[in-house]
C-alpha cells in the first residue's frame, strides 16, 4: 500500500536531513570533516605543507603588548650607564646571558633562539604592532593579513572543527583583533571577549540542541538552493562559516582551564597571563595551529624596572611552564613559540626611572619547532644604542618565522593582478636561527 | 627575480594618467541629450555584442524590486510595497520604483550611509559626521560641493559643522590626508609612489606623491578643533638618487599651482609661528589665516574643467561599483592607463554628464538603476564558463553593507502589516528615523564588505547562539513576525507571509515541501517549529546578499 | 603658649615655615638613590645608580664628586648610613659593604646580605646598629662596627595579593631608638621592638599600591619612606596615591601620619599639584612639620604642619628626589636625586 503523499514527503526530508550527518558531532568535536584531508587549498605549494598538516604544527605567539624592555629580558647590559641595576645571568646555552629576571627561562634555552638585532624604526605603538604582526608598513590601498592569519591559511584545515586562529589577551591594552586583511575573513581570530571565552561559543538555553542541529540543516538545504548557479566567493563562505558552527561551538570546553587537572593548573601559576598560557595550550593540543596571548602591558615609560620584575616574573614562569608541558606532550617538537612586541625601550632611563619606547635596537625570542635553540643572533653596542651585527628588520623575522614553519615566504598571494609575497620584498629569513 | 616581478600597483604612474585625466569628447562620445540609461545600455550592449558574449536575461519582478529597493533605500521593501509594484502594469514599473524610491526619505539616509563607509571607514559612528551627511544628502546638495565642504573645513554651526570631520580624523597624519583623499575623491592610490621604483621615470611619480602632499603639509588643528593652515611650509624628498628636492603644488595631472606664498620677513615669520603655537595650544587663541590656501588650490584644481577628469570618473566608477558589484575601472583606487576601464567612453559619457549636470548623484544613481545591465538576472544557470565580469553581462550577488542587513532585519523581524504606507509621509518618515535609530546597536555586530569579502565565523556563530536574535528577532510577540505568524493556521499561507516577509517573494514547490515538513514536526510546538524555521531563511544567504 | 607671649610672638610662632626655597643646584653622577652627612653637615656622601659612593662638599663653589674608593658595587647603590667613620652602603647587588669614610677601604663586605636587591639602609640614632630591607622581603640588623648579622625579621608575604613578586622599600628607626618600622610595595608597615624583633604594630596603607586589573594586568607604588616623630609617637609613611594610567608616576604625592600604638590615622595628605612618590620624609624640630620629598618626572620638596597635615609651604625640585638630609635646625634640606641635587631652605 503506498503512503500518503505527505508522509513521502516527509520521508525525503528526513533523508535529506539525515544525509548533513556531519553536523552530528561527538562531544570531543572531532567530526568526519576534520579527518578529510581532500580540500586542501589549492594555492599552497601542496607537497611540504601537506606533510606539515599531517604533522600538526602551531604557532604560539606571546604578545608581549607595549613593548618590552630587551634590557631586562634578552639582552642585559650590567653595568652599562643604561643597563639599569639587574645583573646578567649565564643559561643554559653556552656563551648566552639574559636578565636574571628571567631564571627558569634560562634554565631552558636549549629550545630557544633570540634575535637581538631587531631595526624596525617605527616606535609608535598602533605603527609598531601593525609592522611586526604583518611584517611590512601599513599600505592604504591594501590590508595585509598578520602572522596569525596567514598560519591559520597555511596550517589550517579548511573544514577544521576547532578554529584555526585564536586571540587572547590579558587586559585591554592588550587587546587587538588581528586582521586577516586579504585573506578574508575566514582567517580572521576567534577574538576572545573579556571574560575569556570567545563570543557566542555557547549555545542559547532556550534553543534544544535538536533545534540546533536540525535548523542548521534545513538552512543548508535551502541556501545550497541559492548558491548552486551563482559561482561567489561571498557566498561560498556564508556556507562555510555556518557548517563550522557545531564544530566551533564543541570547542569551547577548550577554553575552560576547569577541565585540567589541579595540578597542572597550580603549575601554570595564578596569574592571568598563566591561565591563558594554559589554554593556549590546550588549543594547540586540539589542533588550533596559531594562538596569540597578548600579555600587556609593558609601556614602562615610569618604574621600569619594578614592571619588570613584575611582568618579566610572569612571563618567566609561565612560558617556562608552556615549554616544559609542550615538550612533556610532546608538542614541543611540532610547536614555534615566539616571543616579540611592537618595539623595545630606551636605554636612557628617565626621571621615574621609566624607559621609554625605542625601535632601533631590540630583542625577541623564538622556541621549538624549526628553531636552533641556544642562539643568540646579532649584536647591540655596549651600551645598547645601536645594532652592530645582524641588523634585522620586521620582514626578515617575518620571513624568519614562515621559515621555520617550513612555509616559502616568497610565496605570493594574488590581489587581482597584484602579488603580494608572503614576507615583504627583500626579506630574508636568518638562517642562523633556523634547525 | 623577484625584484622584475614587482610590479606592484604603480607602474605607471606617468604615462599613465594620460587616459584618465581629460574627458574624450572628441565626437566619439553619445551625444550629451542622450539619457543615462540608454548611454549605459548602447555602451555595455556593444561590449557584449563585439565579443559575442552571452548574457542573462532579466531578473524576475520581484528580485528587480528588491535589489532596487536595497540600492536606493538601503533596506527591503514592505508588504506593502511589494503588493504595489506587483500591481503595477509592466511598463513604466521600474521607472516609477526608481523615482518613488528616490523621494523618499530612505534615499537621503542610504546615500549618507554609503558616503559615510567610503569617507570614514576607520572612523566609523561619526555622529557629527554622518549628521552633516544627512542633511546634504537630503538637500541633495552636489558631489563637488560636497568635496569643497568636507576638503575646505570651515569652521561653521549647524549641520556644516560636520564635514570637518574628514579631515580632522586625519588630520595627526599628513599622509593619511594625502592618501586618503587621492584614494577616495579622486581614484588615484598615490601612497606608492612614495617609495616604489618606477621602470621609466623614477622622479615624476615622487612628485607626484609629494606634490599632492604639499597642498596638505600646512594643515593642522588648533586648541579648538578648528582646521587650519600655516602660513609657510615646504615639503622636501630625497630622489631614489638621494637628491634633495623641494615638492611643489602638483596636482595628479602633472600640472603644478604656482606658489603665491608670500615673502615674508624673520622677524613677520617668528611672530606667525608664534600665534600659530598659541592656537594649538591655548583655548583662547585664534588661527591666523594666511591669504594662500594650498587646500584651496587643490579643491580649486580638482573641479577645474581640464582637470576634474579624476574627481568626476571617481564618484562614477564608485557608485557603479556599488550598484553593480564591480567598478568600470577596477580596482577602485587604481585609475590609470595601465588599468583601463572596462568600457572607457561608457566612463567617460558618465563623468562628462555628472559634470554638466552639477554634480547630481541622484540622476546617476536613476541612470543606473533603469538600465538593462542593473536588471538581470545574477544566475549563471548554462553548463558553459559564465562570461567575464567587466561585461555586466550577469548581475553581481553582493553582501549587504551592515547597515542595509540591520535595517533588513528589523523589517524582516517585525509582523509585515507594522509597516506604514510609505505614502503617508509625515509617519513613514518618523518610522525611517526610529528604524535608523534602532540598527545604530546593530551595525556594530557586522563588517562592512571590502574588495574580497568574506563572512567570517563570528557571523554565523552570532546568528546561532547570541540572544539578541533568539530574544530579539525571533520573539513571538504581536508586533512581531513571529507572533504574526503563529496566527496563521494554514500552512502554505504561513509560508507564503513568511518568505514574503523576509526574502520578498513567495516560497517555490521544494521549498514548500521542505517546509511543511518542518512546521509539521512533532518535537516542538508549532511556534517554535515556525520560530526555528524562520531563522533559516534569516541566517540564509539569499537574505544577507543583494542579488 | 607662654603667658609672656605678645600677640606679635605667638603670630611669629604660628607662622612655622612659610617657604621653602631652592638656593643652589648642581649636577650628580647618575641617579641618586641615598645621602648621608659628615661631621660638617655639607659634606655629602651619596651612593648612585653607576655603582659607587662618593663624597662632595655641598657648600663649595662648585660642588665636585669625589669617589670615596676605588672599590664599587656591582649595581645601583640604594642605601647608605654613616656611624662614625665608617660608611655602610647597601645596593641592588644584594650586599652590604662597610667603608672607611676616609681612605675608600673596605672594611667588611656582606656578599649576599638579601637574597635580591636591597632596597633601603637606616641607622639606629646611637649608631651601633644598620638596619637593611630587601625584594626578598626580609628586614635584617647588622652591627654597625663589625658587620656581623645580628637579626632577620619577615613578616611579609614574597608576592602580592595578585600573586606578582613583592618590594620591601621603606625602614626606619624612632629617634629614641626603641623601635624599627619597614613599609612594602602592598601598603604594610610593621614596627618591631628593634632590639627583640617583636611585632608591636602592623599599620595598613593600601592605598600607596594601585593594582590595575583591567587595563594593564600589573601594579605600581608602594610605600616609599617612613619617619617617626621626635618623641617616636607618631610615624609617618609616604608613597603615592591612586594612579589612573600605571604607565606613568601620576598619582597624588600621599602622606598618612599614624599614632602607630593605637593604629590611629591623625590625618592624610593627598597632594594633588605636585605629584609622583614620596620617597623620603623628615619630621622638622620639635615635631611643627613635616618636610617630604620626591616626584614623578620632575620633583617636589613640600612642607606639611606635623599636628594637622596641612600644606605649608612647597616648591618644584629641579629633579625626582630621591632621598634627602635634613640639618638639624631644620632649615636647610640638602636632597639628591636624578642626576642632580639640590640644596632646599626652609623658613
Amino acid at each position: 500500500m503506498s503512503e500518503p503523499a505527505e508522509f513521502q514527503h516527509r520521508r525525503r526530508i528526513q533523508r535529506d536531513l539525515s544525509r548533513r550527518g556531519f553536523l552530528t558531532t561527538t562531544a570531543a568535536g572531532a567530526t568526519a570533516m576534520a579527518a578529510d584531508m581532500g580540500q586542501i587549498n589549492a594555492l599552497q605549494s601542496a607537497a611540504v605543507t601537506q606533510q606539515l598538516k599531517q604533522q600538526g604544527t602551531r604557532v604560539i605567539l606571546l604578545w608581549l603588548a607595549g613593548g618590552a624592555s630587551q634590557f631586562e629580558t634578552w639582552d642585559p647590559k650590567p653595568g652599562a650607564k643604561t643597563g639599569g641595576p639587574f645583573s646578567a645571568i649565564p643559561t643554559s646555552a653556552n656563551g648566552v646571558h639574559i636578565s636574571e629576571l628571567l631564571p627558569e627561562l634560562a634554565r631552558r634555552m636549549q629550545h630557544t633562539a633570540i634575535i637581538r638585532s631587531l631595526n624596525t624604526k617605527v616606535a609608535d605603538h598602533g605603527g609598531g604592532a601593525s609592522l611586526m604582526e604583518t611584517g611590512r608598513l601599513r599600505d592604504p590601498g591594501l590590508d595585509f593579513p598578520d602572522l596569525g592569519a596567514v598560519v591559520a591559511r597555511e596550517l589550517g584545515r579548511l573544514d577544521s572543527s576547532v578554529p584555526d586562529y585564536v586571540s587572547l589577551y590579558t587586559s585591554t591594552e592588550g587587546r587587538r583583533k588581528g586582521t586577516s586583511g586579504i585573506l578574508g575573513a575566514r582567517y580572521a581570530p576567534m577574538f576572545l571577549s573579556d571574560n575569556m571565552i570567545p563570543l557566542n561559543l555557547a549555545q542559547l538555553d532556550a534553543v534544544s540542541t535538536v533545534d540546533h542541529k536540525d535548523r542548521a540543516a534545513l538552512r543548508d538545504v535551502f541556501a545550497k538552493q541559492f548558491s548552486k548557479h551563482r559561482n561567489n566567493a561571498a557566498v561560498d563562505s556564508h556556507m562555510s562559516a555556518y557548517q563550522r558552527v557545531r564544530g566551533l561551538m564543541a570547542s569551547e570546553q577548550l577554553f575552560n582551564v576547569e577541565n585540567e587537572p589541579a595540578d597542572v593548573r597550580a603549575r601554570y601559576g595564578p596569574t592571568q597571563f598563566g591561565e591563558q598560557c594554559l589554554i593556549a595550550r590546550r588549543l594547540c593540543e586540539a589542533g588550533v595551529p596559531f594562538v596569540k596571548v597578548a600579555r600587556a602591558w609593558w609601556d614602562s615609560h615610569g618604574q621600569n624596572f619594578e614592571t619588570h620584575q613584575e611582568l618579566c616574573a610572569d612571563l618567566d614562569h609561565s612560558m617556562s611552564v608552556l615549554l616544559d608541558d609542550l615538550n612533556e606532550r610532546g608538542l614541543l617538537e611540532n610547536t614555534l613559540v615566539l616571543t616579540l612586541g611592537e618595539f623595545g625601550r630606551t636605554p636612557r632611563i628617565n626621571a621615574s626611572l621609566g624607559r621609554d619606547h625605542f625601535a632601533n635596537a631590540w630583542s625577541c625570542s623564538l622556541s621549538g619547532y624549526g628553531v636552533r635553540g641556544g642562539v643568540a643572533y646579532g649584536k647591540t653596542d655596549a651600551e645598547g644604542n645601536t645594532v652592530v651585527d645582524g641588523e634585522a628588520s620586521s620582514a626578515d623575522l617575518f620571513a624568519t618565522v614562515l621559515q621555520a614553519l617550513g612555509i616559502d615566504h616568497e610565496h605570493e598571494y594574488m590581489v587581482g593582478s597584484r602579488p603580494i609575497p608572503m614576507a615583504d620584498f627583500g626579506a630574508s629569513p636568518i638562517d642562523e636561527v633556523l634547525a | 627575480m623577484l625584484m622584475t616581478r614587482r610590479i606592484c600597483c604603480v607602474l605607471l604612474l606617468v604615462d599613465a594618467l594620460f587616459g584618465f585625466d581629460s574627458f574624450a569628447d572628441d565626437g566619439t562620445l553619445l551625444p550629451a541629450a542622450t539619457s543615462v540609461r540608454d548611454a549605459i545600455d548602447h555602451y555595455v550592449q556593444r561590449a557584449i555584442a563585439e565579443h559575442g558574449v552571452p548574457a542573462v536575461g532579466y531578473a524576475s519582478d520581484e528580485t528587480i524590486l528588491r535589489r532596487t529597493t536595497l540600492d536606493l533605500a538601503g533596506r527591503i521593501p514592505t508588504k506593502k510595497e511589494q503588493e504595489w509594484y506587483a500591481a503595477l502594469t509592466a511598463t513604466q514599473r521600474r521607472e516609477q520604483l526608481v523615482d518613488r524610491l528616490l523621494n523618499l526619505p530612505d534615499a537621503a539616509y542610504h546615500l549618507a550611509n554609503e558616503i559615510d563607509s567610503h569617507l570614514l571607514s576607520n572612523s566609523p559612528h561619526n555622529g557629527e559626521f554622518r549628521e552633516y551627511l544627512l542633511w546634504a544628502t537630503t538637500e541633495k546638495r552636489p558631489w563637488d560641493q560636497m568635496f569643497r565642504d568636507m576638503l575646505l573645513a570651515k569652521p561653521a554651526e549647524g549641520p556644516l559643522k560636520g564635514a570637518t570631520q574628514f579631515l580632522r580624523t586625519r588630520i595627526r597624519e599628513v599622509d593619511d590626508l594625502t592618501n586618503d583623499t587621492a584614494i577616495l575623491f579622486l581614484g588615484i592610490n598615490v601612497s606608492c609612489a612614495k617609495c616604489h621604483d618606477h621602470p621609466l621615470v623614477e622622479d615624476w611619480k615622487q612628485d607626484h606623491f609629494y606634490g599632492m602632499k604639499a597642498f596638505f603639509s600646512r594643515t593642522y588643528q588648533t586648541k579648538k578643533n578648528v582646521v587650519a593652515e600655516k602660513f609657510f611650509d615646504e615639503v622636501k624628498f630625497k630622489t631614489t638618487e638621494g637628491e634633495d628636492k623641494l615638492a611643489s603644488f602638483m596636482f595628479l595631472t602633472g600640472d603644478v599651482v604656482p606658489d603665491a606664498t608670500p615673502e615674508f620677513s624673520d622677524q613677520v615669520r617668528k611672530e606667525l609661528d608664534e600665534k600659530i603655537r598659541k592656537a594649538e595650544r591655548e583655548d583662547d587663541s585664534e588661527a591666523p589665516v594666511p591669504d594662500f590656501s594650498p587646500r584651496l588650490q587643490l579643491v580649486d584644481i580638482a573641479l577645474q574643467e581640464d582637470s576634474a577628469a579624476f574627481f568626476a570618473k571617481n564618484i562614477v566608477n564608485r557608485i557603479w561599483a556599488r550598484m553593480l558589484g564591480r567598478g568600470l575601472v577596477s580596482p577602485l583606487d587604481q585609475m590609470h592607463s595601465g588599468n583601463p576601464a572596462s568600457h572607457p567612453e561608457l566612463l567617460d559619457w558618465l563623468a562628462r554628464d555628472l559634470k554638466q549636470h552639477g554634480y547630481d548623484l541622484n540622476r546617476l544613481v536613476r541612470g543606473v538603476a533603469l538600465c538593462e545591465a542593473y536588471a538581470r538576472d545574477s544566475e549563471w544557470t548554462s553548463t558553459d564558463e559564465p562570461p567575464g565580469e567587466e561585461y555586466f553581462a550577469v548581475a553581481r550577488t553582493r553582501p549587504l553593507t551592515p547597515r542595509q542587513l540591520s535595517l533588513s532585519l528589523q523589517i524582516a523581524a517585525a509582523s509585515p502589516d507594522k509597516w506604514p504606507d510609505t505614502d503617508a509621509r509625515d509617519q513613514w518618515i518618523q518610522t525611517r528615523e526610529s528604524l535608523e535609530n534602532q540598527t545604530n546597536g546593530w551595525v556594530r555586530e557586522f563588517e562592512q564588505p571590502k574588495e574580497g569579502f568574506q563572512v567570517a565565523v563570528d557571523e554565523a556563530l552570532f546568528f546561532s547562539n547570541n540572544a539578541r536574535i533568539h530574544d530579539d528577532v525571533l520573539r513571538d510577540s504581536g508586533d512581531r513576525l513571529i507572533g504574526h505568524l503563529k496566527g496563521i493556521e494554514d500552512d502554505d499561507e504561513l509560508l507564503t507571509a513568511l518568505w514574503r516577509g523576509v526574502l520578498s517573494r513567495g516560497p517555490v514547490d521544494d521549498e514548500r515541501e521542505a517546509a511543511v515538513a518542518w512546521l509539521q514536526r512533532d518535537t516542538e510546538e508549532r511556534v517554535e517549529n515556525i520560530r526555528q524555521l524562520s531563522w533559516t531563511l534569516l541566517a540564509g544567504p539569499e537574505f544577507r546578499f543583494n542579488h | 603658649m607662654d603667658e609672656t607671649d605678645t600677640p606679635a610672638d605667638t603670630a611669629a610662632e604660628q607662622a612655622v615655615v612659610s617657604s621653602v626655597k631652592i638656593s643652589r643646584s648642581f649636577a650628580l653622577p647618575g641617579a641618586v638613590f641615598c645621602v648621608t652627612e659628615g661631621d660638617e653637615q655639607s659634606q655629602l656622601y651619596f651612593g648612585s645608580s653607576d655603582f659607587g659612593i662618593y663624597r662632595i662638599d655641598s657648600d663649595a663653589e662648585k660642588p665636585a664628586p669625589e669617589p670615596v674608593s676605588d672599590s664599587r658595587h656591582e649595581s645601583y647603590v640604594t642605601g647608605l648610613v654613616r656611624s662614625g667613620d665608617t660608611l655602610v652602603s647597601g645596593s641592588y647587588d644584594g650586599s652590604l659593604i662597610w667603608w672607611d669614610a676616609a681612605s675608600g677601604d673596605v672594611r667588611h663586605r656582606v656578599a649576599s646580605a638579601h637574597e635580591k636587591w636591597i632596597r633601603r639602609l637606616a641607622i639606629s640614632p646611637d649608631g651601633s646598629t644598620v638596619a637593611s630591607v630587601g625584594d626578598d622581603m626580609k628586614t635584617r640588623v647588622w652591627n654597625a662596627k663589625t658587620a656581623d648579622a645580628i637579626a632577620t625579621w619577615g613578616g611579609y608575604e614574597l608576592t602580592t595579593p595578585h600573586g606578582y613578586p613583592s618590594m620591601l622599600y621603606a625602614v626606619a628607626f624612632s629617634p629614641d631608638g626603641k623601635w624599627l618600622a619597614t613599609g612594602n610595595r602592598t601598603g604594610k608597615v610593621v614596627i618591631r621592638d628593634g632590639a627583640t624583633g617583636r611585632v608591636e604594630a602592623t599599620l595598613e596603607a593600601p592605598v600607596m599600591y594601585t593594582w590595575d586589573p583591567k587595563a594593564r594586568r600589573h601594579s605600581i607604588g608602594g610605600i616609599r619612606s617612613l619617619a617617626f616623630s621626635s618623641d617616636s609617637q607618631l610615624l609617618a609613611v609616604g608613597g603615592m596615591g591612586l594612579v589612573g594610567n600605571i604607565d606613568h608616576l601620576g598619582g597624588a604625592s600621599r602622606i598618612e601620619v599614624f599614632d602607630w600604638q593605637s593604629g590611629k590615622q591623625r590625618y592624610e595628605i593627598e597632594d594633588t599639584k605636585l605629584k609622583g612618590l614620596v620617597e623620603q620624609l623628615k619630621f622638622g624640630p620639635d615635631d611643627e612639620w613635616l618636610v617630604a620629598a620626591g616626584g614623578d618626572n620632575g620633583g617636589f620638596v613640600s612642607v606639611y604642619d606635623g599636628a594637622e597635615g596641612t600644606l605649608l609651604a612647597q616648591e618644584k625640585a629641579p629633579m625626582h628626589v630621591f632621598d634627602f638630609q635634613l640639618s638639624d635646625d631644620g632649615s636647610k634640606l640638602r636632597a639628591v636625586g636624578f642626576e642632580r641635587a639640590s640644596v632646599v631652605e626652609i623658613a
